[in-house]
């Protein structure tokens, strides 16, 4: 049995000795029930906190640190400022004291900006196709992270810790709500299996939470779920006669040992996991996706394939019920202290066009209102760079600014929340941090950051910890 | 969820006073109303009654009338009594504040921590905090079944609760339960029959003993300690290094358990070996105590020079956390922020307890292998690789040339005008018709010999993986400790020395340290010493509780690392004192204590009850141990019984971890790590010598809830998930084990189906078929194709909840 819900029921036994009584009982009863269904069915839907504005999300993980200033928040004073010497304060040094040991130059942004859609929305040439979608999307442009490495920053940006250790965004929300498809895993993750996130599957770790919310990581290419298939040699039919004889045995051994539950949670498990075999790749099946739909994603060229077919993955899972996808770009893909011309642009060229053709199919098919899609990386980039040389020049981490965007049920489309200083340096208003993030994503979903509660290790853990603020004023 | 939330806020309002940071409290709870009703007048320059109220010095230093506040008294403060309206002028002027504002100000005030020490909040944590007196065993009214004292508690509440305990396991169960317990691995058919035959009245307690002394016990019982001691071979986070020679700390647990090194000893290694006085021959001694360090140093590690400060107090909050984990059983961990919520360890403990790590720093220590090491093996080991690698370079070397030849002349260039990078991509491109696949993989072959050999020799330096003691004149100063407001560096508080928590010495003082001004600071020592003592109230009870949960698959506390209020309460404190006392007079002998435990009536019940219902009505949990719990096998045991099973486990000598086939898919996806696959004998080695690299958990593990190597693991969870039987079905694992044990069934039983079938009954489930499970099994190989329907049929059984749950 969970330890946590052992624990629950223990301090309501506590409390009926300190006087309530019949309504600790009550609840103790409740809780009995609810933990035997637990155990037999982790993954079942439960209620949420509130009403809740979609059923799924999906995060598009862009890691590395992307550009506010060359993307979505644009900023006439650093073309003014091209090639000077970046004014030099206490508030620069603060968290990166090695960066400014010597005089660093402001740096314009190679790419121009235009205003698109009805809304107006400021985006600059390296996202075309993000362009086309914006009266879908809510940008924050006042986000802050809590640590300017990559590892410790994807950590907070997963996990809200920057440490290893705890549970990952997903792994609550699929705790907290289960999952619709019972066929399917109710977390799943897409990275790029060639290059996968720092510290791999720690990123999307049950951690304390039981093991039945960790993602699972499926691949694009290849079969996408460790040990799905039958092993070589192995038939249907095989495969069939010996669940039967499993079944019998199994059958056997219980019915001399009525008194153990987890004897027929283990048997379900089995029925689950040979559903889950031709589930899984009749979800993941793209060849019954349209030529039209295909290329839409970018699906037919070899820069966007791998992510343009991980997008298409994504509304094909969400369409199934699955609680919560989250994709990855390449490792630190957005990373560009050297030449970020060169680097923004490709990566821009594989992420652009898929994403905004998920936008686009989820909302032809009627998904995108129940549906949250986030795109995010782990921090923004400085204004400044390092060389003197601006041809070949780049742009490091910064902590205090970042921008991001959300779109689907439950968001305010259209509209901006935050600002930062002339210079994109720095969050000056609307300011929110991860914790924020993670409080938005879980409102949307029904979730309530501060009840989300798993008892671990001497306290009552939080994704957000002490509580996170939702971002109001891009909600509907 | 709601209700619980709200259950828990009403708890923690019962549970009342908890003391907090004066600095903390004034910030949250008082700030907001002085700000908002009284800063207008008392702030600034000419401030009302000469007081100002923005910080907690104001209000405790006062104004006219003296001290606005007495931490930890409300009664007794000025601002509660004035806007009471106890004495005049009622403040704030002209008004009067809401009386529950007013109330939470009181309260507030008297959770300010005054300095006091804290105190037993109930008789829980009386008892808890107090040194365990041993108890008389009760008297029970059916003496017969009472084997050793243990029963004597147990049958004793069992009857007061109108409970019966179990009967006892029959001797199959019974076997198969010890073997699994012990050693990891199941017995043999042979072993089974054996033991089912002996009738002698000694033939279970020789059992155990043989056991006890088997080396696979070292095996088994030290993989619960890496659990708890947070092991891994990398540093986690991206860059993940492995640490070379983390793998002495892994073979020095094993060889504690298997030696039954005395608990206090290994608990002093472990906090203190470069620091406690050597027992046995010198210089071998000092060289396994070095290694011991390795658990102070096996926590998660992010090297990055631009935060050095901040590393360094991860480094000091992961000692102390979990050293309180571990030993203490105290979550102190909750109180690095903020005092403790639930126990009586304030923030301040917290750093006093931090303070005996101030001079500990990291350190790889020159120690030379010690005898039990096997050091002339690892020598040897050591030169085969370094004759592979001269043998490899050279063949390396012929290989590149000859590539070198065949690009320049494609290019028309000289080969010494080629370099390195351009080499690289043109053999890289696998696009160009330049080199053939072989010429390729001949390549890549070499290149990876090197890199193996390269990444291995590392690990045989003769390195100990620990700790060691900043001293002067090395280095000047040790620094001092601070109580860290919030926990953040930037919020430095009052200055602490090291010091034991109050709760339990009844009174804040420093910790005698006597080793001060030796070769090293002595103060781990100081604490080594403190917990490893017989009057400790908690280390030989957290220790007995965790053998226990082993044993019995649950704790006397469930919670085996929070003994605090928030945890798990035990429903037997007297057998829990009992054992923790027994303990210290078997000289902290945990064979001992295995013995006295299996040895119990309570350990051989069966797992069913002829009056299941009945009890399970009064005790549904199984609190009072009315009969036997299941026990479910883990990751490691899994792997290693199918390796058993199958014939194709091997021994090790311990050494460096070895890398299993499991993660090699896996090991695809970073390409940043090497992951050379080890040799065929190696892989038949039990789990625990598996390379442990902390972002590539093995697959087969991650599913079966292997243990989280970020944090201390005191009990590994017991998930049911699909996966698992994705794993223990399709993997490759467990399909190519079964081919391995069925043709060792066929070697055994010949041609005859009926024979296979019992043997492979046998082999898996300690057991023959019955009558219908034979004709089943035979209806199902009669279907089957020969050459695998053996096989098939042995994966049916490595996959029936027969195998993996222990009765």
């Amino acid at each position: 049995m969970p330890v946590n819900l052992e624990l629950a029921r223990r301090r309501f036994l506590y409390q009926s000795l300190t006087g309530l009584g019949s309504l600790a009982l009550l609840e103790q009863l409740n809780r009995e029930t609810a933990a035997a269904a637990a155990l037999r069915l982790p993954m079942a839907p439960k209620a949420p906190h509130h009403s809740p504005k979609v059923k799924s999300c999906i995060l598009l993980t862009m890691l590395g640190g992307v550009s506010q200033m060359d993307s979505f928040d644009p900023k006439p004073a650093l073309q003014r400022l091209n090639n000077t010497i970046m004014p030099f304060s206490k508030d620069n040094v603060a968290d990166q004291p090695g960066l400014y040991s010597k005089p660093r130059k402001i740096l314009g942004s190679p790419w121009a900006f235009k205003k698109y859609g009805q809304c107006g929305r400021d985006v600059s040439d390296l996202f075309p196709h993000t362009a086309t979608v914006v009266d879908d999307l809510a940008f924050v442009r006042s986000i802050q992270a809590e640590n300017g490495n990559h590892p410790a920053a994807v950590f907070s940006l997963n996990t809200g810790w920057t440490m290893p250790g705890r549970a990952s965004m997903g792994s609550w929300i699929t705790y907290g709500l289960g999952s619709e498809n019972q066929n399917l895993p109710g977390f799943v993750v897409l990275p790029d299996p060639d290059s996968l996130t720092f510290s791999g599957s720690q990123q999307w770790t049950n951690s304390f939470l039981p093991a039945a919310y960790q993602g699972t990581m499926m691949r694009w290419n290849g079969e996408p779920i460790f040990d799905l298939r039958q092993p070589a040699g192995v038939t249907t039919e095989d495969r069939t006669r010996q669940m039967e004889l499993l079944r019998s045995f199994n059958q056997d051994h219980l019915n001399g040992n009525f008194a153990n539950p987890d004897l027929q949670g283990r048997i379900d498990a089995y029925e689950l996991a040979y559903r889950m075999q031709s589930e899984v790749p009749s979800a993941l099946d793209l060849t019954s996706e349209s030529d039209a739909t295909r290329e839409m994603y970018g699906m037919n060229l070899s820069e966007t394939e791998s992510f343009g077919t991980r997008c298409l993955m994504a509304r094909r899972l969400v369409e199934r019920g699955v609680r919560f996808v989250q994709l990855y770009t390449k490792s630190q893909a957005w990373d560009s202290h050297g030449d970020i011309r060169t680097n923004h642009a490709k990566v821009a060229k594989e992420t652009d066009q898929p994403a905004a053709a998920l936008i686009k199919d989820l909302k032809r098919r009627g998904l995108l209102d129940s549906t949250l899609v986030v795109w995010m990386g782990e921090f923004g980039r400085t204004p400044d760079a390092a060389q003197t040389d601006l041809s070949k020049a780049g742009r490091d981490h910064n902590i205090r600014a970042m921008t991001i965007w959300f779109a689907g049920g439950g968001i305010k489309a259209g509209v901006i929340a935050g600002e930062t200083d002339d210079l994109g340096n720095k969050a000056v208003s609307g300011i929110y941090r991860m914790r924020d993030v993670h409080a938005t994503i879980l409102h949307l979903m029904g979730l309530n950051d501060l009840q989300l509660t798993y008892y671990h290790l001497g306290r009552n853990m939080r994704l957000t910890d002490t509580g996170g603020r939702k971002i109001e004023s891009i909600l509907s | 969820m709601n209700r619980m939330l709200a259950l828990r806020w009403i708890l923690a309002i019962a549970l009342g006073a908890t003391c907090g940071n004066a600095a903390d409290v004034f910030r949250e709870s008082l700030l907001p109303v002085l700000q908002t009703h009284c800063a207008k007048c008392h702030s600034g320059n000419e401030p009302g009654g000469n007081l100002r109220m923005e910080t907690l010095d104001h209000l405790v230093g006062g104004g006219k009338r003296g001290p606005a506040i007495v931490p930890g008294n409300s009664n007794e403060s000025l601002l509660i009594q004035l806007v009471r309206g106890e004495k005049t002028p009622r403040m704030p002027m002209g008004g009067v504040l809401p009386e529950k504002v007013v109330s939470d100000l009181a309260v507030a005030i008297d959770r300010m921590d005054a300095g006091k020490t804290p105190t037993a909040r109930n008789p829980y944590q009386a008892w808890l905090f107090a040194k365990p007196l041993r108890p008389a065993p009760p008297v029970t009214r059916d003496p017969q079944w009472v084997k050793n004292p243990i029963d004597s508690f147990i049958l004793a509440q069992l009857e007061s609760k109108g409970l019966q305990p179990a009967p006892p396991a029959n001797r199959r169960a019974l076997i198969r339960r010890v073997y699994f317990d012990l050693t990891g691995v199941p017995p043999t058919p042979e072993e089974v029959e054996a033991f089912t035959a002996d009738s002698s009245p000694g033939a279970y307690a020789n059992l155990v003993d043989r056991l006890l002394a088997d080396r696979r016990y070292g095996e088994r019982w030290a993989r619960h300690w890496l659990d708890l001691a947070r092991f891994a071979e990398t540093d986690g986070f991206a860059v993940d290094s492995e640490r070379p020679t983390a793998w002495r700390y892994r073979d020095y647990v094993i060889r504690a358990f298997r030696d039954d090194k005395p608990y206090d000893l290994f608990i002093k290694e472990q906090l203190a070996g470069d620091e406690t006085k050597t027992t046995g021959p010198p210089k071998q001694d000092r060289g396994e105590k070095m290694v011991a360090l390795g658990f102070l140093r096996n926590g998660t590690w992010l090297p990055d020079a631009n935060f050095q400060t901040q590393n360094r107090q991860d480094f000091l909050d992961d000692m102390t956390a979990t050293m309180g984990s571990v030993f203490l059983g105290l979550t102190l961990g909750c109180a690095r922020c903020h005092d403790h919520k639930y126990d009586p360890i304030p923030q301040k403990d917290y750093y006093r307890l931090q303070a005996f790590f101030a001079s500990t720093r990291q350190a790889e220590q020159p120690i030379a292998f010690t005898p039990e090491e096997s050091p002339a093996s690892l020598r040897r080991k050591v030169r085969e690789l370094e004759d592979e690698y001269d043998a490899t370079a050279e063949l390396a070397k012929s290989v590149e040339a000859e590539m070198k030849k065949k690009f320049a002349a494609s290019k028309k260039m000289k080969p010494e005008d080629v370099l390195p990078p351009m080499l690289n991509r043109a053999i890289k491109d696998t696009k160009s018709a330049l080199f053939t696949p072989e010429e390729r993989k001949r390549f890549q072959s070499t290149q990876d010999s090197l890199a193996r050999i390269e990444d291995a020799l590392p690990r045989y330096r003769p390195v100990a993986y620990a700790v060691a003691d900043v001293v002067p004149p090395d280095v000047p100063a040790v620094q001092d400790t601070h109580v860290l407001l919030r926990g953040e560096l930037d919020s430095k508080g009052e200055k602490v020395e090291s010091g034991f928590p109050r709760i339990v010495l009844g009174a804040e003082r420093p910790a005698e340290i006597p080793f001060a001004g030796a070769r090293t600071s002595g103060r781990r020592n100081a604490l080594a010493e403190w917990i490893a003592s017989p009057g400790n109230p908690l280390t030989a009870r957290v220790m007995m509780n965790r053998v226990w949960q082993h044993h019995f698959g649950e704790g006397l506390v469930r919670t085996p690392s929070d003994f605090g209020l928030n945890g798990d309460r035990t429903v037997q404190p007297q057998l829990l004192d009992w054992l923790a006392t027994e303990f210290v007079i078997q000289k902290w002998s945990i064979k001992a204590m295995h013995r006295l435990m299996l040895l119990s009536a309570t350990y051989q019940q069966a797992t069913s009850h002829p009056d299941d219902g009945a009890s399970a009505k009064i005790d549904p949990e199984n609190r009072y141990f009315w009969r036997m719990n299941w026990l479910r096998l883990d990751a490691e045991s899994l792997r290693d019984s199918v390796l058993a099973m199958s014939g194709k486990l091997r021994p090790s000598e311990g050494g460096p971890g070895v890398y299993f086939h499991g993660n090699a898919e896996l090991a695809k996806s970073f390409p940043q790590f090497h992951w050379f696959v080890s040799g065929e004998r190696e892989q038949g080695y039990r789990s625990i010598y598996g390379f442990q690299r902390r972002s590539m958990m093995m697959p087969m593990f991650e599913v079966f809830d292997g243990a989280n190597m970020s944090e201390t693991c005191p009990r590994r969870q017991t998930t049911t998930v699909a996966p698992q039987a994705l794993t223990l079905f399709n993997g490759a694992f467990v399909n190519e084990h079964a081919r391995h044990l069925a043709s060792r069934i066929v070697e055994f039983a010949g041609p005859n189906v009926d024979r296979q079938i019992d043997r492979a009954f046998r082999v898996i489930l300690g057991r023959p078929p019955t009558k219908d499970q034979t004709m089943n099994a035979r209806g199902f190989l009669g279907k089957s194709r020969p050459e695998d329907g053996l096989a098939q049929f042995a994966m049916v059984l490595l996959n029936v909840n027969e195998f993996f749950y222990l009765e």
